[in-house]
């Protein structure tokens, strides 16, 4: 009951939901690529600036609470429509390269989330060794 | 986050919307009539491409600001058979110039490369700077 | 002005306790040795700090300085490392003086 508050702790659980959030936006840009010709297609996207938002109200709270108290599961991800101004004749409003650049960035944000949270849970495991291997 | 891939984003759509201009261009050619049927030739379309967003130069990119008519004149060739032609017997024609456009197509297809060249490039730089923390 | 052989000696053993990280010399050693301990605690305190506000300002999107991130976390894991090194090598040097025989 308080080991999970020992690993609540710092930016572990920042990093956790950012993982979770860009894993949700690959599926949802995934979905996007797959139907670019579909006629009538209304394209989907998750936003990245309201995700931040409410994880920086979490991070605030977090300042002023005791460690590993504040619970982080209650971000939600809820999926838009990204205005893109472009309509096509087949009803369809993708932008080819505005989608790929999404996916380059997404996929870049996930490989920084995924090397700041290894590095946090090494750092506890040499600690826990006591420096010896 | 990333802003160069946005950057990079903002610069292939510009180029993409100069080579369909350009396709549609070469594609009216021969173009002398308008939709209604009326002797009115086609003139060569560009676009007008800016610095920054539609409401604000400031932001980093390019987008395209307008697509305009090229109003220079357009070239006629005499014709008097021609049911188009004009009472001295000539007929206008698109002042479409095929070398100019395929050169332009070749530069926009150049920046559209330059521009992936760009994003890659800040991808692998990326990818090499997370190397620090292995 | 004339300095005599004793002046040349209390200068040489003055440079040998002046970093003041000497470990035995009495009371006033030991005191400063404990107080570098804290401080070197301290600093990796301060240094894991600065690394979790860089990678929540990343991540909140307040901070566009990747980079920085990285070179704060490996920063603050270098520090721990020391410091972790230098208790186990003090442990290690603790056991062999508890192993003297007097």
């Amino acid at each position: 009951m308080y080991l999970d508050r020992l690993l609540n702790q710092g930016s572990e659980p920042v990093l956790e939901k950012w993982l979770d959030f860009t894993d949700a936006r690959e599926r949802v840009l995934g979905e996007d690529i797959v139907n670019a010709s579909t006629p009538n297609y209304v394209q989907k996207d998750l936003s990245l600036p309201q995700f931040q938002s409410m994880l920086l109200r979490k991070v605030q709270q977090q300042q002023t609470a005791a460690p590993g108290s504040v619970d982080f599961g209650d971000i939600s991800m809820d999926i838009q429509d990204p205005r893109r101004n472009i309509l096509f004749h087949d009803g369809n409003n993708r932008s080819m390269e505005q989608l790929m650049s999404d996916q380059a960035k997404n996929a870049l944000q996930h490989s920084l989330a995924v090397e700041l949270l290894r590095d946090q849970y090494s750092i506890m495991e040499t600690a826990l060794q006591e420096g010896q291997k | 986050m990333f802003d160069i891939l946005d950057m990079g984003a903002s610069g292939l759509t510009a180029q993409r919307v100069r080579l369909d201009t350009i396709a549609g261009n070469i594609a009216n050619i021969n173009t002398e009539r308008d939709a209604d049927g009326k002797p009115n030739p086609y003139r060569r379309r560009f676009v007008v491409l800016a610095p920054g967003e539609a409401g604000n130069p400031k932001l980093p990119g390019v987008h395209v600001q307008s697509v305009q008519k090229d109003m220079s004149p357009l070239p006629k060739r005499f014709d008097p058979g021609n049911p188009d032609a004009d009472k001295n017997g000539y007929v206008s024609y698109p002042n479409v110039d095929l070398a100019v456009e395929f050169v332009n197509a070749l530069e926009a297809s150049r920046a559209y490369e330059a521009n992936v060249t760009m994003m890659d490039t800040a991808k692998s730089m990326f990818n090499s700077s997370l190397r620090l923390l292995a | 002005m004339i300095q005599g052989p004793a002046n040349n000696l209390g200068n040489v053993t003055g440079i040998t306790q002046s970093p003041g990280q000497s470990s035995s010399t009495g009371a006033t050693g030991g005191s400063s040795f404990a107080d570098m301990l804290k401080k070197s605690v301290d600093e990796v305190s301060k240094l894991q700090q600065d690394a979790t506000q860089a990678v929540n300002d990343v991540a909140t999107g307040q901070s566009e300085n990747v980079t920085g991130v990285m070179n704060a976390v490996e920063k603050s894991d270098l520090a721990f490392k020391t410091l972790l090194a230098i208790r186990t090598k003090l442990m290690d040097a603790y056991e062999e003086i508890k192993q003297i025989s007097l």
